[in-house]
């Protein structure tokens, strides 16, 4: 059989790739800056050709992983013959180098898109350039720095597989692939930023040409969130999902402020307002993503999750900085063509209600940025090691998330520019009475934390803000046409999908918040020790232990415990917690067992090993309410987000007369 | 105005380059912990033999039997690509150091059944010092391995006395070992 060396072919198409961003990014801002068409095109036609050899880089790096290539270096370090092969698969994105790969692909791919699809304009060659000097970092690092298809010389006859957490759940095939299109969803409007700053056109030209761009980005990075917390609930066994960890907080981090971006823009496309915090949140939200990168890739703070160390850190640190030091430097020089003009009529407006969103989600940003970092500068100023947990996390983010949700309800409710008064004193009227009203019937059954009591009141009022908003937008319309409800929703649906998308996500809001708010608050945590035959009682359920139990798959060795749980005598569920051995290198990861309600969930995790002459098991027991609640609320989201994309582009002047309807219908 | 502006990014930057400096400079927290073994005596093992080396020191090769002389215990599996970039360093130390009176010993670990790839391994490197089979990674766990390969420095009364952590160069070996013959 032909040898194909598929490690020097991968890391050919990686350099081509290299080669092709850099001349891209040089001869597309060459071409903008004389205005040379051809200069232009080539640079579109190399983000097209670029994408191809990327994604021929990744094709090489699967048929490597797929066909046990042990020759090549990712491949040696990082899989393993025995694994199934969707874990193989998964494996690109399991460690450093291939996740690195998957993000440059990924990057490479919008920017061709890009170079297709977007309408010409006096930004495009700058945004398509500033995305191409973008990857030239990416694929440098790829090639210099952390090249995945290195051929080894002494090519080992196995791997010792990607690391166990990530084999033990399928969502971990999905959660790091939807942070990197997230992230990379948010370079094209940070990349469109920079053109309007370069070629001195602050206006809505770069947000109008980015808005799908930008709510793909933000509902990919939501979404990955939400399926981290999933994983980290199915696979850590402890019962939760978010842990204020250093790793999270940086992913967290670039969501507040992409959220508070996806309002802000709304004001400045309505009333030609907050030009200048628009690009200072969208160059912070792209800087953070990096900045994050850096921090989990370079051991500075320590973090249960652990990624490997290396040469990437200072790299990731020299592009944080310039990437900084440029945007934010050319915001300085341009800022007398940024500055507002306009100022706010009154506070009690749509843009008000959507400034003040916007400075509690930067105050969120600053408080999870500064307890990210507490430790850092501490152990730079004095030397002493600290930790900041979730305590610090929970008491100053708390309360500003309740401002959120106050905000959330009454924002939309109200017109642009200025509030009148009657129309405004009748919702708010109904908002007061729905939060008193839910606050009231959660306090009578039972609900006396003021955490969650707090959130059903204000779940209330937001529902009541939704209601209000709907029959604003049908009641109208159904008297001025004499039709029945439902075929007004559907046309009103239709005609105004980003108004509508936006109550689905913010309704999905609500029912996350709902989750977090009963799950943190109410949870039950107990450790039970079972002799095998012997029962117990658990928060009204009784387990009993009946048997251990041993499985053997190819890649991984199981043992644990069967539960059966049942529930006044009735027999609801089996569970079987167990621990997962993986591959040779004899770790073990526990794996628990979770049975889903709508109201609850019960979770058993296994804090003890499992042998043959076992005669009993100890139980970590968790029931925590409204867990599921997240992840609906999460999936709704990302539904809530892709309504709002979807549906057929509008001519200009439709969608323009639309918009304005949806505005003033309020 | 430009100015001042440009200057106040330029300071915050220079700030944030410095914190993380100190961060990249100052090394990962959690790296290099101390084997609590140093200090105390090396767990003994008594472990099967490759063939190779059965006609020189028997079917199986026990620890306690050689106390006396320095030694040099490394830890390795067939998967482990760091192994394979150290052991012709350990051979190349082993030829120049057996003549005098120090020991090296491999111990293949957290590999189960991999005889076969095992064997494979010490042919291909043509490792001449003694390698044993510790099939259900027991000594592993005994010696507190974090993971392969690692290598742990005795002396002659059978204490472990240092440790290194990944793959080990002739000049570390060296460095530790001409402690211990001195």
């Amino acid at each position: 059989m032909l040898e194909v060396q598929l490690g020097p072919l991968g890391s050919a198409s990686v350099f081509i790739a290299f080669g092709l961003a850099l001349y891209g990014a040089i001869a597309g801002s060459l071409g903008a800056m004389r205005r040379d068409a051809r200069l232009q095109t080539s640079a579109r036609l190399a983000a097209v050709a670029g994408f191809i050899l990327a994604t021929a880089a990744v094709v090489i790096m699967q048929a490597a992983l797929l066909g046990d290539d042990f020759s090549v270096s990712y491949v040696a370090n990082h899989s393993r013959i025995a694994s199934p092969i969707w874990v193989k698969v998964v494996t690109m994105w399991a460690a450093l180098e291939g996740s690195i790969l998957l993000w440059a692909w990924l990057l490479s791919g919008y920017t061709a898109l890009l170079a297709v699809t977007a309408p010409l304009s006096p930004l495009r060659p700058w945004a398509i350039s500033i995305m191409q000097a973008v990857q030239v970092f990416f694929f440098a690092v790829v090639a210099f720095l952390a090249n995945p298809f290195t051929v080894l010389p002494f090519p080992p006859l196995d791997g010792p597989g990607p690391n166990e957490l990530l084999q033990n759940h399928w969502m971990m095939a999905v959660h790091p692939l939807l942070m990197y299109l997230g992230f990379v969803g948010l370079t094209v409007p940070f990349a469109y930023a920079m053109a309007a700053l370069i070629t001195r056109r602050p206006g809505t030209e770069w947000m109008a040409q980015t808005r799908r761009w930008t709510l793909t980005g933000w509902g990919f990075l939501s979404a990955a969130i939400v399926a981290g917390g999933w994983w980290s609930y199915e696979v850590l066994g402890w019962g939760g999902y978010w842990a204020w960890d250093p790793v999270e907080n940086v992913s967290f981090m670039p969501w507040l402020t992409a959220t508070a971006f996806i309002h802000s823009v709304q004001v400045q496309e309505r009333r030609r307002m907050l030009k200048p915090w628009n690009v200072l949140l969208i160059i912070t939200t792209f800087s953070l993503s990096i900045l994050g990168t850096f921090l989990t890739r370079s051991g500075v703070i320590s973090s249960v999750h652990a990624f490997g160390n290396g040469p990437v850190g200072p790299a990731f640190l020299g592009f944080f900085l310039l990437v900084t030091l440029a945007a934010f430097g050319l915001l300085a020089l341009r800022w007398d063509d940024v500055k507002d003009r306009a100022d706010l009529d009154s506070v009690v407006s749509r843009e008000g209600s959507f400034l003040g969103v916007n400075i509690l989600f930067v105050a969120l940003t600053a408080a999870v940025l500064l307890g990210t970092f507490f430790p850092l500068i501490v152990e730079a100023v004095s030397g002493d090691k600290v930790t900041v947990g979730a305590p610090f996390f929970d008491q100053v983010t708390l309360p500003i998330w309740m401002l959120v949700f106050l905000l959330m309800g009454i924002g939309p409710l109200l017109p642009w520019r200025r509030a009148q008064q009657q129309r405004l004193g009748r919702n708010l009227l109904w908002l007061a009475g729905a939060f008193v009203v839910s606050g009231a019937l959660a306090w009578l059954f039972g609900v006396h934390k003021i955490y969650p009591a707090l959130t059903v009141a204000l779940a209330g009022y937001n529902v009541m803000s939704l209601v209000l908003l709907l029959s604003g937008a049908l009641v109208p319309r159904m008297r001025l046409t004499k039709q029945g409800f439902v075929r007004v929703l559907r046309s009103y649906a239709g005609e105004s999908r980003r108004r509508v998308g936006s109550m689905i996500v913010h309704f999905a809001v609500i029912v996350v918040a709902l989750g977090v708010a009963f799950s943190s608050g109410y949870r039950v945590d107990e450790q039970v020790k079972l002799d095998f035959g012997a029962s117990a009682e658990f928060s009204g359920y009784t387990l009993t232990a009946v048997d251990r139990f041993m499985e053997r798959t190819p890649q991984r060795i199981s043992a644990g415990a069967i539960i059966d749980v049942s529930r006044n005598g009735k027999p609801i569920t089996t569970l079987k917690p167990r621990l997962n051995l993986f591959g040779e290198a004899g770790r073990t990861v526990p794996t628990p067992a979770v049975y889903y309600t709508a109201s609850h969930d019960l979770y058993l995790n296994l804090n003890s090993t499992v042998g043959p002459d076992s005669t009993f098991v100890v139980l970590r027991v968790v029931k925590s309410p409204l867990v599921t609640w997240i992840w609906v609320g999460g999936l709704l989201l990302a539904l809530g987000t892709m309504y709002s994309l979807g549906g057929n582009r509008r001519t200009a002047p439709a969608r323009a007369a639309a918009e304005a309807h949806e505005g003033a219908n309020a | 105005m430009k100015i001042g502006r440009l200057l106040i990014v330029a300071l915050a930057l220079a700030l944030l380059a410095a914190l993380f400096g100190f961060g990249l400079l100052r090394g990962s927290p959690d790296r290099d912990i101390a084997s609590v073994l140093v200090g105390k005596p090396a767990p003994v093992f008594d472990l099967p033999l490759y063939e190779r080396y059965q006609p020189e020191y028997g079917a199986s090769f026990a620890l306690a039997d050689h106390v006396g002389k320095p030694m040099v215990v490394n830890f390795w599996a067939s998967w482990c690509l760091p192994c394979y970039e150290e052991a012709p360093e350990l051979q190349s130390f082993w030829s120049e150091y057996q003549d005098k009176g120090v020991l090296v010993v491999g111990v293949q670990t957290q590999d189960k059944d991999k005889r076969r790839e095992g064997r494979d391994f010490i042919g291909r490197f043509g490792l001449t010092f003694p390698n044993v089979f510790d099939n259900d990674s027991q000594v592993s766990v005994n010696w507190g391995l974090y993971g392969v390969p690692e290598t742990f420095f005795i002396d002659a009364e059978g204490n472990i006395v240092g440790k290194h952590v990944g793959p080990v160069t002739v000049e570390a070996l060296k460095t530790n070992v001409e402690a211990l013959l001195r």
